[in-house]
């Protein structure tokens, strides 16, 4: 009896084994037939090209691609990400459904829905990448699966996450404030030294999320659409707060930074006391560049800080869109992971789930070097989710209706 | 077509946008924007009160000068400068200026006790000083430039003697008897001066208050919403900012022509002008102080190109470097090529058009066609008139490549070359190219052998003037570039509030000493140029 169940368990298990097998292989060969085709295609990433370190990062992935794949990757330098956004629309409305101009494009939030909403991209295509099967683990984060409260679907493939950090000159704030009615009261007691970015700079409208996440009575509201929620009640306290806060932060709330690069600045004239990143490394990388002084040190909010992941898309009228996929695959390697990540290369963090990595992909990221003011993946403590994508544009208009006169 | 491409999306008929109803949601939306409102007269203020003050200080310099050795080393220190952008100029007054520049380190701490920057508002101040003081730093030389060549067309010393025999002293014959006829021949640069100042966006961006921005400002960010959504709101304000600077122009002619009813009553009742002497002399100190501001605005930029460590309050950096340059080299090399190369074939284009079109009228017709259309171009806001091309750009996808950037550099080098062009060539003496024909007779090769060398120091003004235009453009590139093509001047708008410094300083150098070069060359290649060739020709022939 027991050799035949061992025989029928063996077959049952070998059967099974090997049609996973030939899935995988049905899989490997679909995968084999993109980058064939791949081969030869030119592919117009239009990507964010204002800062050094993260165009450097780009043309490396250029050159590889164009090593390991013979992919000419063509990378768009755009200021802003609306500006592809209103051009693929624009080719929509125009007819031009084939030959578009744009192959690739690094986008998150309101620019996703835009473009989702409207039918310009294709897809979906992220959850059938061979690195996205075997690293990523959607269920790690929410913002992996919902970009601002917008479902994924496979329409973007993760690249990278951000979260937001606080930065502060040990030699003039010891013991920075961890929540926003302690930094209320910081700025009571010294006027004019906090500000935050001007809204609708997304640091700036990240930061009204931020202390709304923190001051409104139900912060679960923030995940659904802004015209399902009592808007007035649920941003009351924010107001009340930012009504306190402005006759005593910097320029009495009459001028605001336009931007983190511009609070580093100011932190590091000493003119503000607490400036914002979204990007963790921000610290560190500004010390070596002699911007800020090697006293700064990161640190998040006790309650934890707002945290999302940016994606990169296809547009639907892309004429290379096997050559995209390899390039958003190769995005997701732990090899060009853990190069973005170094600190001084980017110093962006991973999307990738470090427990189905294997010891040797394990060991590169264990390998990066830490900056002096980087705060690691612990320290960097909870990660709030982004409010649903409508509410953005809801508190950047209510923001700039009440202060921007 | 530019006027098409604005006023339709305006009414809710925007192709780009897929829609094509007939509306006035955009305007209804509009009207009940506060941030239109507040915006809108923020740049009226702003635009009129820098106006006036150019305009004062200007005529107050030329009066303190004339007559003096002062009044030729002002023309030569202000040439210059006429070719510096906007955008140069308004970072390096950040830079001198903020509670944190230059000026407030000169003394700190040895005599403000200031530690730590104060908290001063003086950039960005939601009144807009901060940009007014731009904007008179950068319009002054230009109309000081445009009085000066006015002056030479009046016979001003003959009128100042004739008003000090009848008792008038120097200042109140200026005021009495030159002002008058002067400003006729100065209104078109005025007029100029204003509309820009109304309409402009780089140094708004800059140096202007944002909380509200101007209206010009206001109006780009709807534009470039990424729902779309407020694409016709943006039309729509574009109007209204064209049709406010008309309002403002004809308020400013009603207000000047007061004005000169008054002046003309009180010098003619011959007492009550004894006020305007020291006022006048005010002005000019005014006005030398903003030609001091301007050369330490050139000073403070390569300091910080250089610095590694520059922190609140030291005077000097404490540590320089090669860093930023060697680590952005290649970045700025790119970007000055991308400035480089629209600039110079702009300008070169614009050259051989203004050529074409000058010598049609001259032999021809005489039209002021052409002139009104190139006025219009000048004097209408940049913003509308290029959101209505960028509609139709955007509608044929003809958008986002280097030939649509020069198409629309072009449009705004072509005017300024023309006109620059325009007096010296029609003034040529026709008689030595018929002489020449008669000698030989190739016409062409006359043309081009004769008469254009006879005019090389126009042409070479001419170019160098399309050259600094084309390098200081900052909407037109943006809005046909689409992000894709960048220059030192988009990139250092970009990165003006940003942290780095360096590299801010670094491009806004770059922006100002090329044109600053180019300037150099037209002015002393002509000089030179037949030594230059005779020599040549000597050694190889």
């Amino acid at each position: 009896m027991k050799p035949l169940f061992t025989l029928l368990a063996s077959s049952l298990v070998s059967a099974s084994l090997f049609s996973s097998l030939s899935i995988a292989d049905d899989d490997a060969s679909a995968w084999q037939h993109t980058v064939d085709q791949a081969a030869g295609q030119t592919v117009y990433w239009n990507a964010w090209g204002g800062a050094d370190n993260i165009n450097a990062y780009i043309e490396w992935v250029a050159d590889r691609v164009a090593k390991d794949y013979q992919i000419q990757l063509k990378h768009v330098r755009i200021q802003d990400t609306a500006n592809t956004v209103s051009r693929v629309l624009a080719e929509k409305t125009a007819g031009k459904d084939t030959d578009g101009s744009v192959d690739l494009i690094w986008i998150n939030g309101e620019n996703f829905r835009a473009m989702k909403e409207n039918g310009l991209l294709y897809g979906p295509f992220s959850e059938s990448l061979p690195n996205y099967k075997a690293y990523v683990d959607p269920k790690a984060r929410l913002s992996l699966t919902q970009d601002f409260g917008t479902a994924v679907d496979g329409m973007e493939s993760p690249w990278g996450m951000a979260q937001v950090i606080f930065m502060h000159d040990t030699q003039t704030l010891s013991k920075p404030p961890k929540s926003m009615r302690e930094l209320l009261d910081y700025a009571k007691n010294h006027p004019g030294r906090i500000t935050y970015p001007e809204p609708p700079q997304f640091l700036g409208s990240t930061f009204l999320k931020q202390a709304l996440h923190e001051l409104t009575p139900d912060p679960e509201l923030l995940l659904k659409p802004v015209s399902e929620v009592n808007f007035e009640r649920a941003t009351q306290p924010l107001w009340a707060f930012l009504d306190e806060l402005h006759p005593v932060a910097w320029r009495r709330g009459a001028v605001f930074p336009s931007s983190s690069e511009e609070m580093m600045r100011l932190l590091d004239d000493r003119e503000i006391d607490i400036a914002l990143s979204f990007d963790v490394s921000a610290a560190s990388v500004q010390i070596e560049q002699g911007n800020l002084p090697d006293t700064v040190r990161s640190y998040v909010l006790s309650q934890g800080t707002i945290g999302n992941t940016h994606f990169v898309a296809i547009p639907y009228n892309s004429d290379a869109k096997e050559a995209a996929q390899v390039v958003a695959n190769f995005l997701l390697s732990p090899e060009a992971q853990a190069y973005k990540q170094h600190p001084t290369v980017w110093g962006d963090m991973t999307v990738l789930d470090y427990a189905s990595l294997d010891n040797e992909q394990k060991a590169r990221f264990d390998d990066l070097p830490k900056g002096i003011a980087t705060l690691s993946v612990d320290e960097l403590g909870t990660t709030l989710p982004e409010p649903h994508s409508t509410w953005m544009e809801a508190l950047e208009s209510a923001w700039r209706e009440r202060y921007a006169q | 077509m530019g006027f098409l491409g604005v006023f339709l999306p305006s009414f809710g008929i925007d192709p780009a946008a897929g829609s094509d109803q007939f509306t006035l949601t955009a305007w209804k939306q509009l009207f009940h924007s506060a941030e239109f409102w507040s915006g809108l007269s923020l740049s009226l203020f702003i635009g009129v009160v820098s106006t006036a003050l150019s305009y004062w200080i200007a005529t107050s310099l030329v009066i303190a000068c004339f007559g003096s050795h002062w009044f030729d080393r002002l023309n030569t220190f202000i040439a210059p400068i006429l070719s510096i952008p906007h955008v140069a100029i308004s970072i390096g007054l950040i830079f001198l200026i903020s509670p944190s520049g230059w000026l407030v380190r000169w003394f700190s701490p040895w005599l403000t006790g200031f530690e730590r920057p104060p908290n001063w508002l003086i950039v960005q101040d939601p009144q807009g000083w901060s940009m007014i003081l731009a904007l008179v730093i950068k319009e002054t030389p230009y109309l000081v430039f445009a009085i000066m060549a006015a002056l030479s067309q009046l016979d001003a010393r003959s009128r100042i003697q004739t008003a000090k025999i009848l008792g008038h002293t120097t200042i109140s014959a200026w005021h009495g008897t030159l002002l008058g006829p002067l400003y006729r021949l100065v209104r078109l640069p005025i007029m100029i001066v204003l509309a820009f100042s109304i309409t402009v966006v780089d140094v708004a961006l800059i140096i202007g208050p944002n909380t509200p921005s101007t209206l010009a400002v206001t109006l780009l960010r709807w534009f470039n919403d990424p729902s779309l959504m407020l694409r016709g709101q943006a039309s729509a304000a574009a109007i209204v900012l064209a049709c406010g600077v008309v309002c403002m122009m004809l308020l400013w002619e009603a207000c000047y022509f007061i004005y000169d009813k008054l002046r003309k009553y009180v010098t003619l009742s011959g007492d009550g002008i004894t006020n305007i002497r020291p006022l006048t002399w005010f002005s000019a100190l005014v006005g030398s102080g903003i030609f001091l501001l301007t050369a330490l605005t050139l000073i403070v930029l390569p300091i910080w190109a250089f610095a590694h460590r520059w922190r609140f309050p030291d005077t000097w950096p404490s540590q320089f470097s090669l860093n930023t340059i060697s680590r952005l080299g290649q970045r700025l090399f790119e970007l000055s090529m991308s400035s480089l190369s629209l600039a110079l074939v702009s300008g070169f284009v614009a050259l051989l058009i203004s050529l074409v079109l000058l010598e049609r009228e001259r032999r021809f017709l005489q039209s002021k066609l052409v002139t009104t259309m190139m006025l219009f171009t000048v004097l209408m806001p940049q913003i509308t008139l290029l959101f209505g091309i960028q509609v139709g750009l955007l509608w044929t996808g003809w958008n986002g490549n280097w030939w649509s950037v020069l198409l629309l550099h072009l449009i705004y080098v072509l005017p300024y070359v023309y006109l620059t062009l325009k007096a010296p060539y029609l003034a040529f003496d026709e008689r030595i190219l018929q002489q020449a024909n008669l000698l030989k007779d190739s016409p062409i090769k006359n043309y081009l052998l004769i008469k254009l060398p006879l005019l090389k120091v126009s042409l070479s003004a001419a170019f160098a003037l399309g050259f600094a235009v084309s390098m200081a453009q900052y909407l037109p590139t943006i809005m046909s570039g689409e992000g894709r093509i960048n220059t030192l001047t988009t990139e250092a708008v970009a990165r003006a509030s940003s942290g780095d410094r360096k590299l801010v300083s670094s491009l806004a150098l770059i922006q100002a000493f090329l044109p600053l070069i180019c300037f150099y060359l037209a002015t002393v290649m002509p000089k030179h140029w037949t030594t230059w060739r005779v020599a040549l020709r000597r050694k190889f022939c």
